[in-house]
């Protein structure tokens, strides 16, 4: 997040695409958002950018639309018995301060390298992360795939579970008895990342899997109730600042709010291990997507010298990535529940001759 | 082999009375209250005075799968049992959240509906010396199984029907309890959609409410857009506005999102979450009582 200019800001015209535009974006990124609990916003502000919004309307309107799709969310994956408050609400403490740290960071940059340099280091941040994170999560649902489906817990995270650290803290619906420690570096680094990359999932979800070793729905679920602290804490800020467009943030909540509730409950359709795989493959495909940005800063700090063409030809092609990295994304949570719903449909009553004692 | 599916042109008495839930099945000394038709050939008594041993069928709809019948009644030719269709349709249970006249109603509806569905298997039963008497209750399965359990006497063990799962019915009958194995079942009679209509409706209503209420939440928002966005950005406590808006919005437009994608079918498919292995401590199990019948 940048410092807020003191200028006038201008807010757009809407017309017909706009609205269809982010209407139709918002759905995706809800869906997206609703199953991996995560990652629907991040199209988002670039993409109202491209509209000519102002960066930080953009955010400030991106924010106050997360937070109450996050709400809805984890209240309807509340009700599937996914969401362990008590853990998202731990998490969201060490994050809230995480956001604060990773504030700083970027004010320190901005300051010292400018608005390029600021620009690098988002995208840098990006493109490690999401390459790594992603990498490791997609191979790791491709495992689970492979063998047959049933998630197990890290070896890791058992490790940590066993070491006895007060204050210890049980989860029951993650069904987690870990020391409270372990949970801080995890909900800092999702709230780091939140306040670098505007998404704070993507390291949220997997440290939740693979740290502390709940499963991916109840990871997924959880990460909702961060989101919505976070985001509601964030829109406070920049609604005082008087940067909230409303009807930017209500056109996106349209859509949203339909994809969201969509994306819940496709988590009960599928099986677990689905949500790694479209978390693992969105991921690596907005690393690329960030990676092809990358020169376009690097140009501007003079370190490297293309073509303006060529610049430009890449941020469309990056900015073109990220889209479709949220529509596969979408398509495979449709796909596999509509292959779901089928296969019930399909399977002729079948009753177990068994035989109950009172 | 007694098959009823194939049953053709059964001739079936007027109207008969049968017993009200809560009544019990007989008079003191009488012989065994049936519904079978005058002139069957056969007894529905063993030894002179002695009770015929039952088997109770349960189905929570007003007829039963054929196949489940069929069963039944092979397993009573052969034992020598007779059987006592207990037809439960808990959702109707009186006192409960469904407008009451219509309730009731509804209630006739189903017992008229159960008595029919019995009557055109009940000649062939009584043929081959099976007696059927049946009961319609509207309360949970397990709770109307052992009312009846203990009102109607030699009831020896319990078969259900297509659709009754395994928490309503163990874990408070003293009766073994069983089910019907690989076959697609076929109701005798045609499916009472009723009910579900009314819920149905009842939902598309719901979702047109909200969609009018976001509809209009948002007409306010757009088509006053200048004031909107001069009170709402201009910063300090005015932030309340936006996001109090916001939290309204969610509320009206998630709960239109939510009724229609209901309404649509895409509903939540209620599932046992699975768990990543880890070791677990074993449950204790309940083990099941043995029973000692006495032949008195």
């Amino acid at each position: 997040m940048h410092d807020v200019a003191a200028e006038a800001v201008k807010f757009i015209d809407l017309n017909l695409t706009t609205i269809g535009f982010l209407f139709i974006v918002g759905f995706i990124g809800g869906l997206v958002s609703g199953f991996i609990g995560s990652g629907g916003a991040f199209v988002l502000t670039p993409g109202m950018m491209s509209l000519g919004v102002p960066g930080a309307v953009a955010v400030a309107s991106n924010m106050c639309h997360k937070f109450p799709k996050a709400l809805v969310g984890a209240y309807k994956r509340f009700k599937y018995g996914q969401v362990d408050i008590k853990l998202g609400l731990v998490m969201a403490a060490s994050a809230g301060v995480g956001v604060q740290v990773g504030i700083k960071i970027q004010e320190w940059i901005l300051a010292r390298w400018g608005e390029a340099g600021s620009n690098l280091y988002v995208s840098l941040s990006f493109v490690v992360v999401l390459v790594v994170v992603g990498g490791y999560v997609f191979w790791d649902a491709w495992r689970t795939q492979k063998s047959g489906g049933a998630e197990v817990v890290t070896s890791l995270a058992r490790r940590l579970q066993k070491i006895h650290l007060p204050p210890m803290m049980y989860f029951k619906t993650a069904d987690v008895r870990i020391s409270m420690w372990f949970t801080l570096p995890i909900g800092f680094a999702t709230g780091m990342l939140a306040a670098t990359i505007a998404v704070g999932g993507f390291i949220g979800v997997p440290g939740m899997i693979y740290v502390l070793g709940a499963s991916s729905l109840v990871s997924s679920a959880t990460e909702l109730v961060i989101a919505f602290v976070m985001g509601f804490g964030g829109t406070v800020k920049w609604a005082m600042h008087g940067m909230v467009d409303i009807r930017l943030t209500l056109i996106i909540l349209a859509g949203s709010l339909l994809g969201v509730q969509l994306g819940a409950i496709g988590t009960t359709y599928v099986k677990e291990h689905m949500i790694k795989i479209v978390m693992g493959t969105i991921m690596l495909i907005v690393a690329v997507s960030r990676g092809l940005a990358v020169p376009k800063y690097l140009k501007q700090l003079g370190v490297i010298a293309p073509s303006d063409t060529a610049i430009s030809v890449l941020s469309m092609v990056s900015f073109a990535t990220m889209c479709i990295a949220l529509g596969i994304g979408a398509v495979i949570i449709l796909g596999s529940m509509w292959r779901a719903k089928r296969a019930e449909a399909a399977k002729a009553p079948e009753y177990a001759l068994k035989e109950s004692y009172g | 082999m007694l098959t009823l599916s194939k049953e053709a042109g059964a001739m079936s008495d007027s109207k008969k009375t049968f017993p009200e839930p809560g009544q019990p099945a007989r008079a003191a000394g009488a012989k065994p209250f049936t519904l079978v038709a005058a002139g069957t050939p056969k007894e529905t008594e063993g030894k002179a005075g002695e009770v015929k041993r039952k088997i109770l069928v349960v189905a929570k709809h007003h007829a039963f799968t054929s196949g489940v019948l069929d069963y039944a009644a092979n397993l009573a030719a052969r034992l020598n049992y007779d059987l006592l269709a207990l037809n439960v349709k808990p959702e109707l249970e009186p006192g409960g959240k469904v407008f009451s006249p219509f309730n009731r109603h509804l209630r006739e509806k189903f017992r008229r509906q159960s008595q029919a569905s019995l009557e055109q298997v009940r000649p062939v039963l009584a043929s081959h010396g099976i007696g059927c008497e049946q009961v319609v209750k509207f309360e949970g399965v397990a709770k109307a199984v052992m009312d009846l359990s203990h009102l109607i006497k030699r009831v020896d063990f319990v078969i259900t029907d297509q659709g009754i799962t395994d928490e309503e019915i163990t874990g408070e009958i003293p009766l073994p309890v069983f089910s019907i194995a690989g076959y697609q079942g076929e109701k005798v009679m045609a499916k009472w959609t009723e009910v579900q209509d009314w819920s149905r409706m009842r939902a598309i209503g719901k979702t047109v409410a909200y969609g009018l209420g976001a509809a209009a939440l948002y007409a306010a928002v757009f088509l006053n857009g200048d004031t909107v966005m001069r009170y709402f950005t201009r910063g300090g406590w005015y932030a309340a506005l936006p996001i109090a808006t916001v939290f309204i919005v969610s509320f009206v437009h998630g709960a239109f999102a939510h009724h229609l994608w209901s309404v649509l079918g895409i509903e939540a498919v209620k599932k046992v979450q699975p768990r990543p292995e880890v070791a677990k401590r074993p449950v204790a199990r309940r083990r099941p009582r043995p029973q000692l019948r006495l032949d008195t």
